[in-house]
């Protein structure tokens, strides 16, 4: 079953090409659209969520055109990449809110943003202001008011960007979790191995055009010859440097403000192991793990080359 | 909730959005600066009324307090404080959710975007009738006794036609914002150039282009409050004479009826047709 088909899809803003004469079938399951930033991912999901109407071409959503359909979003969820809130909101009253634009009664609003805020590990903190949130809680808000009507389709723009390692585990646990219950997930990264931990399923997408659908594995390879940057906000900075000074595929690291910046050849051991360590708690919160996505262009310009 | 739900009507879905909208709204700092304007005529009417307490007897023209107040209204509220409000928050009913990149959170449900607009609409009005009908109250109760010619008692029907006038002209100005708003894309330019440019400017100039404006209604609705028009410098009295040639009072209420729907009609259309590109 397809259920994004897009036909010759292009969207330009003015002179500026944002996705260009493209055709692809997505089908059920997980599926990572992966690419770097400018790739023209966002302009792909905002088409996919009918929030741009395509300049060119036509896109079809669970097998309906979804501009000016909005009936079509009792069917699709969508968590957007912006960290954009009503701030002065709790995450309950947001999420309860959200699912009310879906006609549902006060009560049942209510049960199902405490489903959702259950299902993304946030029920503890729902009655606390948005505002208040960290960067992991605001991710998985988003992620609450995406999941809450129980769509068929779920789509995720970079949604562990910003978690810290045993969230960005949950999480990438919890979105192979909706997939066995037979959720359809178009999630997008511009970090590889994110993708790959959810699914083998890929798009690579690169200058507004789709490089390569299928299986991810024909491209691991290539990742292993680009050394992969890993930026980690933690507590303890000296400390972990030290740690992970340790690490054999560890090819450089620098101290920033609160921050450590590691370089690794081995991007799956090196998150592996960084898990472990935060989960230990030896030496204190590690905050936030990001990952710059000029790895992925490096992998990019070489597919592109070759 | 899956496929076979029925999508809400826009009634419905225009009044959630008014639920989300409201608060976001009250408590904003563009609700702290525009209560700190329409202090200001409150501020002004103490000063009489401070007058007529301490020294009454300078007070000689009996109906002097209930003169100002008419002034005040038609000069502060109808010119200013109205249409400022108006447009500060008219243009921002949509400009402020593309903003905060909060649109993609309301235009990802199944609504009509209309009842979006509808709903921020609604929460305009409250937030704006709350901010600028008791400041009118007040007033009117500090500046009608000053004097000592005329009582509360017997002008509480001007007020209450002057807060029906008031209300009014925040709707009217708030429906026109909003389409701005919903249009153009720097609609808080387009707005006060409305405001400060184009109402004074046509009400004052002799032929039908004034029929454009919501300045000429609205004024027609607060007649008690008009400024002589036998007085001042002949450039002064041309405008006046221009602001006098003003429709009835049920011609008044049926054009700005006739804005509001027309304007909300549009605004709706091109918030359903418009794209909206956030910054990333």
């Amino acid at each position: 079953m397809t259920v994004i088909a897009a036909e010759h899809l292009s969207k330009w803003y003015g002179q500026v090409i944002g996705i260009n004469d493209v055709s692809v079938q997505v089908p059920a399951g997980v599926t990572g659209l992966l690419g770097p930033n400018g790739a023209g991912k966002s302009t792909f999901m905002k088409l996919v969520t009918g929030q741009l109407k395509p300049s060119q071409g036509t896109i079809r959503i669970l097998g309906e055109p979804i501009w000016g359909n909005p009936a079509l979003y009792f069917r699709i969820g969508f968590c957007p990449e912006q960290d954009a809130f009503y701030e002065r909101m709790t995450g309950r009253e947001w999420v309860r809110a959200l699912v009310r634009l879906h006609g549902a009664t006060e009560s049942d609003a209510a049960s199902l943003a405490d489903r959702a805020l259950e299902a993304v590990d946030l029920m503890p903190a729902g009655d606390k202001k948005i505002g208040a949130y960290s960067k992991g809680m605001r991710q998985r808000v988003k992620m609450a008011q995406a999941i809450a009507h129980d769509p068929e389709l779920i789509i995720l723009d970079e949604p562990l960007s910003g978690m810290d390692p045993i969230l960005r585990r949950k999480s990438i646990r919890m979105i192979r979790d909706w997939a066995r219950q037979g959720k359809s997930i178009l999630v997008s990264s511009h970090v590889l191995h994110e993708i790959e931990a959810m699914t083998s399923n890929i798009l690579l997408i690169n200058q507004g055009r789709i490089l390569a659908e299928g299986d991810v594995h024909h491209i691991r390879d290539l990742i292993d010859e680009h050394p992969h940057t890993v930026h980690i906000r933690a507590d303890h900075t000296r400390e972990l440097a030290r740690e992970l000074l340790a690490f054999d595929d560890v090819r450089s690291l620098r101290l920033e403000e609160e921050a450590v910046v590691v370089e690794t050849t081995r991007p799956d051991a090196f998150y592996a192991r960084l898990t472990e360590l935060a989960a230990s708690g030896s030496l204190g919160d590690i905050t936030e793990v990001t990952s710059p996505d000029d790895n992925l262009q490096a992998v990019f310009q070489y597919l592109v080359k070759s | 909730m899956n496929t076979s739900s029925r999508q809400p009507s826009t009634a419905f879905s225009a009044a959630r959005i008014f639920e989300l909208s409201l608060p976001q709204m009250l408590w904003s700092r563009r609700s702290i600066l525009l209560a700190l304007l329409v202090c200001g005529p409150m501020a002004l009417a103490t000063v009489p009324r401070g007058a007529w307490i301490i020294r009454p007897s300078q007070f000689t023209d009996a109906t002097v307090g209930f003169d100002i107040y008419g002034l005040m209204i038609w000069l502060l509220y109808v010119r200013f404080i109205v249409p400022v409000l108006g447009v500060f928050y008219g243009t921002s009913m949509i400009a402020d959710e593309v903003e905060d990149k909060t649109i993609t959170y309301l235009f990802t449900r199944p609504i009509q975007r209309r009842a979006v607009i509808l709903g921020k609409y609604a929460a305009y009005l409250v937030c704006t009738l709350l901010l600028v009908l008791p400041s009118a109250m007040i007033v009117f109760f500090l500046l009608v006794p000053v004097g000592g010619g005329t009582s509360i008692g017997v002008q509480f029907p001007v007020l209450i036609r002057d807060l029906g006038a008031l209300a009014i002209g925040l709707a009217a100005y708030g429906a026109v914002f909003a389409y701005v708003g919903a249009r153009v894309r720097r609609p808080l330019l387009a707005g006060l150039a409305f405001v400060f440019g184009w109402e004074p400017a046509m009400v004052v100039i002799p032929g039908y282009l004034k029929r454009l404006s919501v300045a000429y209604y609205l004024q027609a609705l607060i007649p008690h409050a008009r400024p002589p028009d036998d007085a001042g410098p002949p450039l002064i009295v041309v405008a006046l004479r221009g602001l006098l040639e003003e429709p009835s009072a049920l011609g008044a209420v049926v054009g700005l009826a006739v804005i509001i729907g027309l304007c909300l009609w549009a605004a709706g259309r091109a918030v359903e047709q418009r794209e909206y590109v956030l910054e990333q």
